[in-house]
């Protein structure tokens, strides 16, 4: 391989409207509007239960058409409806632990000294801690709700993109064009959000993708517990956390939800890319 | 496990003389061991420290209890004691077997019993002083007899008894609090050759002990595994012989192994919903009454729990005392006759609060979503509430939960637990109140004839199903995984005790 | 160095003491009380007052905290409410279990995931690229429960080459020097439990190691692409050094940074919260000690635990702040 296939392939990253952004685009869009127009699109009502009807395999002719659950609830509807809550925690999760996280990182990393030691022994106390308990304080005093599982979860979250950004941070302080741009007169803030802050995107997306899967995933282990969302909301990870039980009997309950999240993580990850390049500061060398 | 060829050699040889395998057996005890799969933690050395009912069991069959259940009868009989005689209304004289001695050849001596029961009262550590709870004094009379005075005549003291371990006061006094651990020595059939926290705990065979049979195990491992789908793997491939607590949608999976089968057993664990008469609306009668017809318990039982419950008419099923075939609950399931009552007391559209464990009992968060609709149908408004299991129970027991899907469990003798709940002052799970039933309560538990007891307590359940401060809904089946190499009779109460499980020898 | 290192590893009894008293505040806020969590079903109220007194849960939360630090300042952490066993023997006996299976996860992710990822980087786009995205990703989407269930099913069960759980056959009766079975076995030469014990932790392996491959190939690729734009890796290039050596030596290098992060923060994670993964494969770690801790209200033990965890994660980072000035030196520790 030479430089010249390797240019080509970062310059087909190119901009919103390669294949790969439009595919991105098309599955956050349709789950986006899945959520947002529930109750026009599900074909039942996701509550309505069907005992008789229980762990109905999915039906090619419907109306079930991707099976029921264990009380005979539609699958379709429920991820259909699960999507507006499943979508929210994710993004509101990975937006806030990633803008607390990242600014906490940069300004440890660019600063050292009496400043990374004080935000590194900050997140040492959060890692250890149990989201769990924090949960279960919390749930005592403001109830059973959808803010305490964002909450509980970013508790935690914003630690990987601390840690990630100090640590490019501290590589990149010291580089030609940082120092250049220090004699130059460039103000801290400046040089942290013009030099610093776009070379640390791509890795940042790539932990916020995979956090936008943990998170999903993350809420049924709070469900299970009875600490999630109230359970007559229906969410992609409780469904989850119900299929639990009939994994070995009723594939469908745990594979769609599953592959919900996998869609939303790969749709997610393309249009990361694509941003990526677009604001790439180095793009702009070929 | 090399025995094996040997015995079934001999098996065949003794065939061809005519001499009956079991004869034969007799003479050879077998060398097998097994590997039980059980669901619960395991906390400890301290006996009398393990909340788990099942582990308790276990212990019993370490140190051995006064008295054992007899699962064909359904009455408490002598294990340790060699008989229990009331003296009158308050006193009980205990009298130890001679012939039977610890594995380190001392004799249980009436000393220990006296000891035994101030350990599991004033131990810090354990968390059983219920069950000494109607003993006022207990005194040596000679070496082997023990006088035990109640405070109130109590006729289920040998039930209670059943749970109580007896414990050497002369190990305790030489070794301490880590007597347990450091010398756990008992009379009972099996001793405890290791335990890991949380993890296992191997028991071997006493083979000389009157309690054990030559086709008892060598030596049995409980080990937990939380994993359902694990348990059943482990019994397909044979590292378990028995696995406890098989989920109704797997049931079907062991029955296909061509290894392996289910045996089912009754729980004694009655499953119900509490309605707090002290809260709205439960102090309505017609309320409480509306939930009873609201639910339709054939139809969960089908669905969700795969035909594996027994109905309840009350809170005793077949097997327990005070069950009484002929009885039946007068709150069958009817829709309609369910809104009709909430409409006549004007509460249509009440708002209330369900709560429900989750992952604690079968199925439990399952059948609760699926009680919703049916108790909406009524006329209620339901908000189902799915609190984290510490928080749920620790609010039960110090009360003030309206309205609760529940188990209470150990009732083989149901008069402890319906005094617990139902009784004025019995504790603040329920807060229900009604001076008829606390009488027969009290006369039930005073009568030492069974028969009169049996009668006072068939009015107390009736009297008690038809106010419905709770609605009981059934029993489960708990269903087994047992392999074919082994003979087991899975017993009520999660008991796994080793003289019930039996090698089958090769055919 | 040095001086920064001394500085950091004292800079943990700070956190420590501010780990403790919020775990003990939350702990006095959280409803459901250890009392009834250890009490039987059948417990009166003498049980309950009995118990309570027995571990000082009718003191005040103030005499209570006080006392634990006044312990914990000699090293005793307490007895566990339910277990009844000093704290520090309980973790210690399981915290070798928990380590050896995140040590061996953590290895899988590494062997798997930065090859990967560097010829992902090499070749971005082409078909390689992408099925080892989508497989990162898929395996991220599926739960730990799932992917563990299914590895049973098929191996323990369908297979049935491998156990279903547990991590050493009943009878293996090795002595133990290390706590880790594997180095254990080595270290007297057993070979037989080597291979019993690397069975055992086949399973919980694979389903632990399976999300931290995909993260750790897509967090190599990205920085990789990041730095091959660079300047130097032109001049390397237009220098005639080969494809291989550009990636490796130079791309790689400067990926490693991130890489290392990751790896450490992945690792951690392990450590404290393999919880799934114990559970469904009966796995004797310290994440089920937590949770244990935690349903049954058992004070002494979740404290316990959260400052061992405190600690270790702290040492893990000092650690790694050290890689980092090693993998690249224009990295100072200031």
């Amino acid at each position: 391989m030479t430089t010249a296939t390797y240019t080509r392939a970062r310059m087909s990253y190119g901009f919103l409207l390669t294949p790969k952004a439009i595919f991105g685009l098309i599955m956050i869009g349709a789950l986006i509007i899945a959520g947002a127009f529930a109750p026009f699109i599900a074909p039942f009502n996701p509550a309505r239960q069907d005992l008789l009807m229980a762990m109905t395999p999915p039906q090619l002719t419907g109306p079930h058409y991707l099976g029921t659950d264990h009380v005979g609830r539609d699958l379709l509807s429920r991820l259909i409806y699960g999507a507006r809550v499943s979508l929210l925690i994710a993004i509101a999760v990975v937006f806030f632990s990633g803008i607390v996280g990242v600014f906490l990182g940069i300004v440890s990393g660019y600063f050292g000294g009496r400043i990374d030691s004080f935000i590194q022994k900050f997140l040492e106390v959060f890692w250890a801690f149990p989201p769990l308990l924090l949960a279960i304080a919390i749930v005592a005093f403001l109830g059973q709700s959808l803010t305490i599982v964002i909450v509980a979860l970013a508790s935690q979250r914003w630690i990987p993109y601390c840690r990630l950004a100090r640590a490019e941070t501290m590589a990149l302080r010291d580089r030609e064009f940082v120092v250049a741009a220090r004699s130059l007169g460039a103000g801290h803030a400046r040089i942290l959000r013009e030099h610093i802050l776009p070379n640390i995107i791509p890795s940042t997306l790539v932990v916020g993708t995979f956090a936008m899967a943990t998170a999903i995933i993350s809420e049924a282990a709070l469900s299970f517990l009875g600490l999630g969302v109230p359970p007559s909301i229906p969410t992609w990870g409780g469904m989850l956390a119900d299929a639990r039980a009939y994994i070995s009997t009723s594939w469908w309950m745990a594979l769609f939800p599953g592959l919900c999240i996998f869609l939303t993580v790969l749709g997610i990850n393309l249009l990361g890319d694509v941003l990526r390049s677009h604001f790439d500061p180095k793009i702009k060398n070929f | 496990m090399t025995r094996m060829p040997t015995l079934r050699c001999l098996a065949s040889a003794a065939l061809l003389f005519g001499a009956s395998p079991a004869a034969l057996a007799a003479e050879e005890m077998t060398q097998q061991r097994i590997a039980v799969a059980i669901t619960e933690t395991l906390a400890g050395h301290n006996p009398y420290g393990d909340a788990v009912v099942l582990i308790g069991s276990l212990w019993c069959k370490v140190y051995g209890c006064l008295m054992r259940y007899d699962f064909e009868t359904g009455r408490p009989i002598p294990f340790l004691a060699e008989s229990m005689e009331a003296e009158d209304e308050l006193n009980w004289i205990v009298r130890l077997r001679p012939d039977w001695v610890r594995s380190n050849g001392d004799p249980v001596l009436a000393e220990d019993v006296v000891h035994s029961i101030d350990r599991v009262r004033n131990d810090p550590e354990s968390t059983s002083g219920f069950i000494v709870q109607p003993i006022d004094t207990a005194e040596v009379v000679d070496d082997l007899t023990v006088r035990i005075t109640t405070h109130e005549p109590t006729a289920t003291l040998a039930d209670n008894l059943t749970l109580l371990q007896i414990t050497s006061k002369r190990l305790y006094d030489e070794h301490g609090q880590s007597v347990y651990r450091s010398h756990p020595i008992g009379a009972g059939p099996y001793r405890l050759s290791e335990l890991s926290i949380g993890s296992h705990m191997v028991l071997e065979r006493v083979d000389d002990h009157p309690m054990v049979a030559p086709s008892n195990p060598q030596q049995i491992m409980y080990r937990i595994m939380a994993e359902p789908e694990a348990r059943v793997t482990a019994l397909a491939n044979g590292e378990v012989q028995i696995a406890q607590g098989i989920p109704p949608q797997l049931i079907d999976r062991i029955e296909q192994l061509p290894n392996a089968r289910t045996e089912f057993a009754n729980s004694v664990e009655m499953m119900f919903l509490a309605m707090n008469p002290a809260t709205a609306p439960w102090d309505v009668k017609e309320a409480r009454q509306a939930v009873a017809h609201a639910i339709n318990r054939e139809g969960i039982v089908r669905a969700l729990l795969g035909d594996r419950a027994t109905l309840l008419d009350g809170p005793v099923g077949e097997g327990q005392f005070g069950f009484d075939p002929d009885f039946k609950s007068p709150y069958g399931y009817d829709p309609e006759r369910a809104r009709e009552l909430l409409e006549s007391v004007d509460l249509v559209g009440v708002e209330i609060d369900f709560y429900t464990p989750v992952g604690r009992y079968t199925a439990d968060r399952q059948i609760a979503e699926a009680m919703v609709p049916m108790l909406e149908e009524a006329g209620f408004s339901v908000n189902l509430r799915t609190p984290e299991w510490a928080t749920l129970w620790s609010n039960v027991q110090t009360g003030g939960v309206p309205f609760y899907y529940m188990g209470r469990g150990q009732m083989l003798d149901p008069s402890r637990a319906l005094r617990q709940y139902f009784e004025t002052g019995g504790s603040p799970r329920l807060e229900f109140s009604d001076p008829e039933l606390d009488a027969l309560l009290q006369a039930e538990r005073a009568a030492f004839d069974p028969d009169e007891r049996y009668g006072l307590m068939r009015q107390a359940i009736a009297k008690l199903t038809e106010e419905v401060p709770a609605h009981f809904l059934w029993l489960h089946q708990m269903a087994w995984g047992v392999a074919e190499t082994v003979e087991y009779t899975p017993r009520q109460a999660d008991r796994v005790d080793g003289w019930d499980i039996h090698i089958r020898t090769a055919p | 160095m040095l001086a920064f290192t001394v500085k950091r590893l004292f800079g943990v009894i700070p956190v420590l003491l501010v780990v403790s008293l919020m775990i003990f505040a939350l702990m006095q806020a959280a409803p459901g009380d250890p009392v009834s969590m250890l009490v039987s079903d059948e417990a009166s109220a003498e049980d309950r007052e009995r118990i309570a007194a027995a571990w000082g849960l009718d003191q005040p939360a103030p005499v209570q905290y006080a006392n634990f630090v006044k312990n914990a300042a000699t090293g005793d952490f307490g007895t566990s409410f339910r277990y009844r066993e000093p704290v520090m023997d309980l973790v210690l006996a399981r915290l070798p279990a928990s380590i050896e299976l995140a040590l061996y996860a953590t290895l899988l992710a590494i062997a798997v995931g930065i090859p990967l990822g560097v010829l992902a980087a090499a070749r971005p786009n082409s078909v390689f690229d992408t099925i080892g995205s989508i497989g990162g990703f898929f395996g991220i989407s599926m739960p730990n429960f799932w992917l563990g269930i299914l590895m049973i099913l098929i191996f323990a069960g369908y297979l049935n080459i491998l156990p279903s759980g547990g991590r050493e056959p009943w009878g293996l009766d090795l002595p133990r020097i290390t706590g880790f079975l594997t180095l254990d076995a080595v270290l007297q030469g057993r070979w037989d439990a080597l291979v019993h014990a690397l069975r055992y932790l086949a399973l919980p392996t694979i389903v632990l190691g399976t999300a931290m491959t995909g993260i750790i190939m897509q967090i190599t690729r990205a920085s990789m692409l990041e730095n091959l734009g660079e300047d130097y890796v032109m001049t390397a290039r237009a220098k005639g050094l080969s494809n291989r050596v550009v990636l490796w030596r130079h791309a790689f290098r400067n990926a490693l940074v991130s890489v290392i992060t990751i790896i450490g923060l992945e690792f951690g994670a392990l450590i404290s919260g393999a919880i799934i993964v114990e559970t469904v494969f009966s796995w004797p770690g310290i994440g089920l000690l937590l949770i244990q801790g935690i349903t049954f209200r058992d004070f002494p033990l979740i404290t316990g635990l959260v400052l061992i965890y405190t600690t270790l994660f702290v040492l893990l980072n000092v650690f790694i702040d050290i890689l980092y000035t090693i993998v690249d030196p224009r990295i100072r520790m200031r």
